[in-house]
């Protein structure tokens, strides 16, 4: 029943660095695939018998169960060479994998799930920001969006109003440009990409490409962990738990426009894989 | 005091946490537990052969036992914490850390299966996490029934602290806890205590801070 | 045993549209301190049960108009209800009367959290999805004492106690005490048991029935087992 686009879709199944030889069994889109490091010299996935197609990039190995008719989307800001980049590890997530990108395309929880880190309260408001639907690249941008932020990153001293843009490059890939504190003029790149297990499971792969001298490692990815598991108690609580695509079923507002592109971008490429097209 | 520690790591956090509660500083060194495994590392199993975490040392005593650290805090920095001489309230403390491991393995392992990809038989960890959960139901309502909030006498103690991460995190491996009224009123208690702070999957208790909108309104 | 996990699939199950109109026993009232939300069940699904700082009980669908954000994970601020993810506020009448990201924004009347119907009688919280005809059913000269789920179903339930069904509750004796079961499935394998024993009973006598309550359980739940 699932509609062809989303099977021609690229997904991550593994971080690059973290591939077994003997392989590991997995899902994606339903179906059984196992991911296998060097089995042939280079790490490849099987599903049934077959090959299947393989990108190695931003640190992880991806894949398609169809025929994917474009490359994996680049992140060019990301191959700056004195950036950090970061393999944050899988966390497995009982929700849509479409809910899982709608959550980080999200400002407005900020305040209330990621308290005194990337909200705070006193400061809930979302002023008005610009969204499209870039059909030249086909993708879902929102910029200038501005928030409030009492510690934005494990390098922000203190409180500061940081911009965001965020890009929706494939269904299940969420590219978020935040203002980076140590080099202002650049951003920092923090990303979240979504294996689908099934319709409402996923394996979460968050990555980010970052400017920052002072952190370890290990803080960097506790940081992005700490705050990625602020967002899990939530995403697995939402009901029903495949996304809505009938705009009666959930009420937007002014802040909630990229979710509203999103939604709509979705069904207007069939990606409902995860997606409740009629309400129960 | 170096707590050698991981930011989901539910035992870590109760050494944290009681640590906030008792005002005491704590130098946290933060361990690539996921994805790096920095706990099976050479320098890691030098200071801990189990491979576990959390690891508090402080000069000359490493302890690699959450249940050990808590009493060592508690020793030092709140002795009200600690059941004192009369032996029913040392029993039951005792009782407590120790089902507190039964939580860890059973609760923490469907966790760990759960959330992280670990390997582990999912169905029979959760089914132990929940004979282990109606357990404490029935204990925390017979406390309720005499006039009890906390696990052991009048007064959270290091028991409480213990038993409270896996219970409170039960969700992330699948295990609900909407059916358990008095282990929800004990969490709502331990959440309220002063110096209390959260940890992902553990949200703190906003109705505490007072209303953002009533403030702006005065 | 399966594990129990009333919410954990999103599934709603559906019950013939008569019990929508009808008294559900879903918590203890002493369960449900003033300023705090809990997890409910109606047979038409998942519900938040409130009370406010003035000790007001209020209901409402287990479900945020916004995005879907289970309620019962929200928090009360005198006479509301905020939810988690974003912080909309709902008053008594269900209407949001806050969006925390647009402040200055009254929000529409429509935005509505969908109230229930709520009543206590016998230290009992009963809802309704519409409001019954009838107030729920009194049981003169009990108090309620405490609720579990049992993994089974009221007929193994009332094998394991040798009695027999009225209106959905059991009259019977636990710890040698008089005791009543409401019962209310929550699914084809799991039942909520809400117990009401005698109120001028000592704590001897309730530690019995609630220790008698567990035997039940297990001995009822080894019946599903062995079938
Ligand atoms: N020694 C126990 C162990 C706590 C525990 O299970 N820690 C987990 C992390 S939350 C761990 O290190 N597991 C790795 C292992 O046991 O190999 C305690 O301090 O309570
Ligand atoms: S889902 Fe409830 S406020 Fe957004
Ligand atoms: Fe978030």
């Amino acid at each position: 029943m699932m509609p062809n686009t989303m099977r021609d879709a690229w997904y991550p199944v593994g971080l690059l660095s973290g591939l077994s030889d003997d392989g590991k069994d997995s899902q994606l889109l339903g179906e059984p695939i196992s991911v296998f490091g060097a089995k042939n010299g280079r790490p490849s996935v099987e599903s049934a018998g077959r090959t299947l197609p393989v990108v190695e990039r931003f640190g992880h190995l991806w894949t398609s169960l169809g025929s994917p008719n474009k490359d994996l989307f680049t992140i060019p800001e990301a191959d700056h060479p004195e950036r950090k980049l970061v393999d944050v590890g899988v966390v497995r997530v009982k929700c849509s994998p479409l809910r899982a990108v709608e959550n980080f395309l999200d400002v407005a929880h900020f305040p209330f799930v990621h308290t005194d880190i990337l909200g705070a309260e006193s400061h809930p408001e979302v002023s008005d920001y610009k969204v499209e639907i870039r059909d030249d690249v086909d993708e879902v941008w929102a910029t200038k969006v501005e928030f409030f932020q009492p510690q934005a990153a494990k390098s922000a001293g203190g409180g500061i109003t940081t911009e965001y843009m965020y890009r929706v490059p494939a269904p299940t890939c969420a590219v978020l440009y935040k203002t980076c504190p140590p080099r202002p003029g650049e951003w920092d790149v923090i990303t979240l990409f979504v294996q689908p297990l099934t319709e409402d499971l996923c394996d979460v792969w968050p990555w980010m490409a970052l400017f920052d001298d002072e952190s370890s490692m290990t803080d960097l990815i506790h940081f992005q962990q700490l705050i990625f598991l602020q967002d899990r108690s939530i995403l697995e609580n939402q009901l029903p738990k495949r996304l809505p695509l009938d705009p009666a079923m959930e009420t937007p507002t002014r802040a909630d426009l990229t979710s509203v592109a999103y939604r709509r971008w979705l069904k207007r490429h069939n990606y409902t894989f995860g997606a409740q097209l009629v309400a129960e | 005091m170096i707590l050698y520690d991981y930011i989901l790591s539910p035992s870590c956090y109760k050494v944290r946490l009681l640590a906030s509660l008792l005002e005491v500083p704590l130098e946290v060194r933060p361990v690539d537990f996921h994805p790096g495994r920095e706990h099976k590392s050479a320098a890691l199993l030098a200071l801990n052969p189990a491979g576990s975490i959390p690891i508090l040392v402080d000069g000359d005593l490493i302890l690699t036992e959450s249940a050990a650290m808590l009493a060592y805090i508690a020793g030092q920095h709140g002795p009200g914490w600690l059941a004192g001489s009369n032996p029913v309230d040392i029993a039951q403390q005792q009782q407590w850390l120790a089902f507190s491991h039964r939580l860890t393995h059973a609760l923490g392992g469907a966790r760990l299966v759960e959330m992280l990809h670990f390997y582990g038989d999912l169905p029979a960890l959760q089914a132990s996490g929940i004979a282990a959960l109606r357990e404490l139901e029935a204990a925390l309502f017979a406390r309720r029934l005499s006039g009890g909030t906390f696990l052991v006498a009048d007064a959270p103690s290091i028991a409480d602290i213990a038993c409270f991460p896996y219970v409170a995190l039960a969700p992330d491996g699948s295990v609900s806890l909407d059916i358990y009224p008095s282990i929800r009123i004990w969490m709502r208690a331990i959440r309220a205590l002063p110096g209390f702070i959260e940890m992902p999957g553990i949200h703190r208790l906003h109705e505490l801070a007072p209303d953002p909108f009533e403030e702006a309104s005065l | 045993m399966t594990p129990v996990n009333p919410v954990g699939d999103g599934t709603y199950w559906t019950m013939a549209a008569k019990t929508d109109a009808q008294w559900v026993p879903v918590a203890v009232s002493a369960d449900i301190l003033a300023g705090t939300v809990v997890p409910a069940r109606l047979p038409t699904g998942p519900i938040a049960v409130w009370r406010s700082a003035t000790g007001n009980l209020y209901a409402n669908g287990d479900r945020c108009p916004h995005r879907g954000m289970r309620l019962s994970h929200g928090f009360v601020r005198g006479e509301t209800l905020s939810c988690i993810y974003h912080g909309w506020r709902f008053g008594t009448d269900g209407a949001c009367q806050k969006i925390p990201a647009h402040p200055s924004v009254t929000p529409p009347k429509t935005i509505n959290c969908g109230p229930l119907h709520v009543a206590e009688t016998n230290g009992v919280v009963w809802a309704a999805a519409k409001e019954p005809a009838e107030p729920p059913q009194f049981y003169p000269g009990y108090e309620a004492l405490r609720s579990l789920v049992i993994v089974s179903t009221p007929a193994a339930i009332a094998a394991a106690t040798n009695a027999t069904i009225i209106d959905g509750a059991i009259q019977t004796t636990l710890g040698g005490q008089d005791a009543v079961l409401l019962m209310s499935p929550q699914g084809p394998q799991e039942v909520f048991i809400l117990v009401l024993a005698r109120p001028n009973l000592n704590l001897a006598d309730r530690l019995a029935v609630s220790s008698a309550l567990e035997a039940l359980r297990r001995s009822a739940e080894a019946v599903e087992g062995a079938a």
